[in-house]
């Protein structure tokens, strides 16, 4: 309705929007992930009982409902702004499409970062009332601060570079390559190489040690967070067309 | 590229060679200058005395014992009490966090003093991206592996820390210092790049590092395990020798996009 109307108008810059910014679409799974995440928050505190070994009630326990799809999409988002990076070094592209790359990876990276500061966060909750200290020194607790710092460099790189675009593009996408050596570390040798750790390596996918409604809140979680992070790069990505297309604008 | 291969063709001189020429240049000019080693070195010795001086009241209290009746307390004991108390894993820890500080206020200069001579145009144009990123990272190997054959020692007479094993001790100095040299050059051309001041290279740098130090204090305690068992020595200085490779070769594909224009 709102095109027709501004097409009547005939203004040249409706088309011109309209073509270069993708509206708003597909609301359904928009409408779907709210759904999924109400279920998970009424899941996580109704559904799911507390856990045997988690304080003296067990209810600690239902902090992996949030905290676990935040700190796996943490590293997931590092990845894939590092495969954003790998394609724009590594294949040719014109100049608009080349900066749109770099955009998609830079909003990895820092929705990345702000999951990051969740995981963060809850597990320190979580530590502080299951092993009584909010820091324990233990080897994914270090992992996911150096994960943290990473990213705080990484955007430190891009903030020290934003006068000079193309340059920043380059410099940014190589650092988050270099940086990918030390986050897989991160994620598969340092909890296996060095010994002592609080956290389970691998019972996500131990099929017995999850209870059922462990399992149907859990990965319902992951899925909500996953659409989430979705959504947000969408809209990141979006206000960075917009920008672009002001700029372009102003000359 | 392309003029950089072609030159190089026309001379008929390999990557190999450009590199060692790079080197040979490099080490020539530290020779007469001596900025890099200095640098590294003062800084070391300076924040290994600062160190000592914040731990003075760490020192291991000697246990009491009864002179004469079982085993008095000998010199050397009282002597060995003097030192920090810290047990040998962390005393290793403590010497690669003040080699990473020091790498890291002296290795920048390789590649920012050929952009402030101006020298940088005239190396792209002569040599290949990988050969200059070869010769810059055996320059700064070498520099690293100078500064911890004279620092380590002394460090050692300083806090007492043993050999252990000397053979793994050996293997994680040197791995170490070959990812401690990997990294720090990578970073070293980004920093440059960016004309960044020694505040970004240390905040590109050190996050990377972190890991570096974990995989080394994990290797640094197979070292004083008495027989420990082949395949936990292969694990942990496997672990921390691969982090330098690793780095080596990501750095290898992506210097070309940091060095040409």
């Amino acid at each position: 309705m709102a095109t027709t109307e501004r097409r009547t108008e005939g203004t040249a810059a409706a088309t011109t929007r309209s073509t270069t910014v993708p509206a708003l679409q597909g609301a359904w799974w928009k409408w779907g992930m709210g759904l999924v995440m109400c279920f998970v928050i009424y899941g996580a505190f109704f559904i799911a009982g507390g856990a045997v070994g988690f304080g003296k009630t067990g209810d600690i326990a239902r902090i992996v409902f949030f905290h676990v799809p935040g700190a796996i999409l943490s590293s997931v988002c590092y990845f894939v702004g590092a495969c954003f990076a790998g394609v724009y070094l590594f294949k040719q592209f014109a100049p608009e499409k080349a900066a749109e790359i770099d955009a998609k990876s830079a909003i990895a990276m820092e929705l990345g970062f702000l999951f990051c500061i969740l995981a963060t966060i809850t597990g320190s909750i979580f530590a502080g009332m299951q092993w009584n200290s909010y820091w324990n020194w233990d080897p994914r607790e270090i992992s996911i601060v150096i994960m943290l710092l990473l990213y705080a460099s990484y955007l430190v790189l891009r903030a020290a570079l934003a006068a000079r675009p193309t340059q920043r593009a380059k410099l940014a996408a190589v650092y988050a390559l270099v940086a990918l050596v030390p986050a897989q570390y991160l994620i598969w040798a340092v909890p296996r190489l060095v010994a002592f750790t609080n956290h389970p390596i691998n019972v996500l996918f131990e099929q017995e040690r999850l209870s059922t409604t462990y399992k149907i809140v859990l990965y319902s979680s992951f899925l909500a967070f996953t659409m989430l992070y979705i959504w947000m790069s969408q809209l990141r990505f979006r206000v960075y067309k917009l920008r672009t297309h002001v700029e372009g604008k102003r000359g | 590229m392309t003029t950089a291969t072609n030159s190089a063709h026309e001379i008929g001189i390999s990557w190999w060679q450009q590199a060692l020429a790079l080197l040979a240049k490099d080490l020539k000019a530290e020779l007469r200058t001596k900025v890099a080693v200095s640098a590294v070195g003062v800084f070391t010795f300076a924040s290994l005395l600062l160190l000592g001086l914040a731990t003075a009241v760490l020192k291991e209290v000697p246990t009491v014992k009864i002179i004469g009746l079982i085993d008095p307390i000998t010199v050397a004991d009282v002597i060995n009490k003097m030192h920090p108390a810290w047990d040998a894993p962390s005393k290793m820890g403590m010497l690669w966090v003040l080699f990473c500080f020091a790498a890291f206020a002296g290795l920048a200069h390789s590649f920012v003093h050929e952009e402030e001579t101006g020298t940088v145009t005239a190396l792209r144009l002569s040599m290949s991206a990988e050969a200059v990123y070869t010769g810059k990272l055996l320059f700064n190997l070498i520099v690293l592996l100078v500064i911890m054959i004279t620092v380590t020692p002394i460090y050692m007479a300083m806090t007492g820390m043993s050999v252990g094993s000397l053979f793994v001790f050996l293997l994680v100095m040197v791995s170490g210092c070959i990812g401690l040299a990997a990294t720090a050059t990578i970073i070293g051309a980004l920093a440059a790049k960016a004309q960044g001041t020694g505040a970004l290279y240390g905040a590109l740098g050190l996050p990377l590092l972190l890991v570096f130090l974990m995989l080394l204090l994990n290797a640094a305690s197979t070292i004083y395990i008495v027989d420990a068992p082949t395949l936990r020595v292969a694990k942990d200085v496997g672990g921390l020798f691969s982090f330098g490779v690793l780095i080596i070769s990501m750095s290898v594909m992506l210097f070309h996009f940091i060095w040409e224009e």
